[in-house]
């Protein structure tokens, strides 16, 4: 099993590279929306600001980088995987790929707001583990929703509309502990929090993994 | 009557909540005073939206499990009826907010709660509707569903007790939980929230029988 996943990772990472314009939108998606921030702003930014700014674009980038996953896949594709790998496997292979993308987008992300909205992080380390936990949570939650609006046809705004919500209680507690890896952290004080959001990504792994085979059942 | 005696029980629980809400004793507390007896026409709605929601998802599992179009109808009318309630709590507790804290609306984990159960309900909502065939959409629906469940509860039953809450009860707020609830209000409550759950249950067995007679016609 966790051979057809690595070869399935390895293709999605091939099939993607052949439409790297797909990367590239991603990358000036985010780097359009973080200067409208900074000519938005004109001037010098308050912790929270940035950190509020910060996952509202990433959360936006993550939700359009996400819904690529299936868009891709025609019909055809869907009955090439449907008879040469199993549902698991699939869904697996999707969630490892995107949780990949979605860190780089993340760190990507962070670059362009330090570049150009300025931050000095009190606890880097602590900003990047929270923000592979967010990568974490998000993949599972967006490869699932990227998977129930390819089966709904093309309507452009079901990915966000199904996404967002659901992700909610996430962002919330995302939020607040980077805050915290902004200003000054601390990881005893921040254990509980942390231990919630690893448990929200867990859930929704689970949740994506069980019920993904209903999905794609035809 | 024996198969209807449970509507005539809902009806009966409501009319003793108002009548006895208006007309009992209640403590008075500082802040809340009278408006305590919101907790007989607010807390009951969440409470019973809990419990269609949770009708909801069960039958989504029973759907997706055996597939019949009948338990996607009533996953689907249960999720309705308990958004109608949602939104019936949301305008009593606004109101009550608005004498109390003097907004309609505040920062406030319940809020946001349920601000993102009735936005994860849309999405359901208009997932259904953006689908044609009646058969992926009972499957899709079905699946989302339970996510927006799990979801929901992660919302409105863990990440409230890791915050403060405005809430009576809650953060040092004096309020109606269950070492202050005073024992006059109990039976009043209780027999609130059984007689909304009925009510609930009632409106969406209307509401199927109506679609499946349009079904059927």
């Amino acid at each position: 099993m966790l051979g057809k996943i690595t070869s399935l990772l390895q293709l999605n990472i091939k099939l993607e590279w052949q439409q790297r314009q797909s990367y590239f939108s991603i990358l000036i998606y985010v780097l359009s929306t973080v200067y409208l921030t900074f000519l938005v702003f004109n001037g010098t930014m308050s912790v929270e600001t940035w950190n509020s700014f910060f996952w509202v674009i990433f959360i936006f980038a993550a939700v359009q980088a996400a819904y690529r996953s299936f868009h891709h896949e025609a019909e055809q594709r869907f009955l090439l995987y449907f008879g040469m790998v199993s549902p698991q496997v699939l869904i697996l292979g999707k969630i490892v790929y995107n949780f990949l993308y979605l860190t780089l987008v993340g760190l990507f992300t962070t670059l362009l707001f330090i570049f150009f909205l300025g931050q000095n992080m009190t606890s880097p380390g602590a900003f990047i583990f929270i923000l592979v936990l967010a990568a974490l949570g998000f993949s599972s939650i967006l490869t699932f929703v990227a998977g129930i609006s390819a089966k709904a046809g093309n309507n452009p705004a079901l990915p966000t509309i199904l996404s967002i919500p659901l992700l909610y209680p996430q962002i919330i507690t995302l939020s607040r502990v980077s805050q915290r890896a902004l200003t000054g952290f601390s990881w005893e004080i921040n254990a509980p929090l942390l231990l919630v959001l690893s448990m929200i990504a867990l859930v929704c792994f689970l949740l994506s993994f069980l019920l993904f085979p209903y999905l794609w059942r035809d | 009557m024996k198969r209807h005696w449970w509507k005539a029980l809902g009806v009966f629980l409501i009319i003793i909540s108002i009548v006895f809400g208006l007309l009992g004793e209640v403590q008075a507390l500082p802040i809340l005073n009278e408006t305590i007896r919101v907790l007989y026409y607010h807390v009951p709605m969440w409470f019973s939206m809990v419990a269609l929601m949770l009708g909801s998802l069960i039958f989504s599992i029973l759907h997706l499990r055996q597939g019949s179009p009948k338990s996607d109808l009533i996953a689907n009318e249960a999720a309705k009826t308990g958004f109608l309630l949602a939104t019936l709590g949301l305008i009593t507790g606004s109101i009550w907010a608005r004498f109390t804290w003097g907004a309609f609306w505040v920062n406030d984990p319940k809020l946001n709660g349920t601000a993102v159960t009735m936005l994860i309900y849309l999405a359901y909502f208009v997932l259904r509707n953006s689908v044609e065939d009646p058969q992926k959409k009972g499957r899709l629906a079905g699946v989302y569903n339970i996510f927006a469940f799990v979801m929901m509860i992660v919302f409105i039953g863990i990440l409230p007790r890791m915050t403060d809450s405005l809430h009576p009860g809650n953060g040092g707020n004096p309020g109606f939980n269950k070492y202050d609830l005073d024992s006059n209000m109990r039976p009043v409550f209780y027999s609130a929230v059984v007689g909304w759950i009925l009510m609930g249950v009632w409106i969406t067995n209307l509401r199927v029988r109506v679609k499946n007679l349009i079904a059927n016609a």
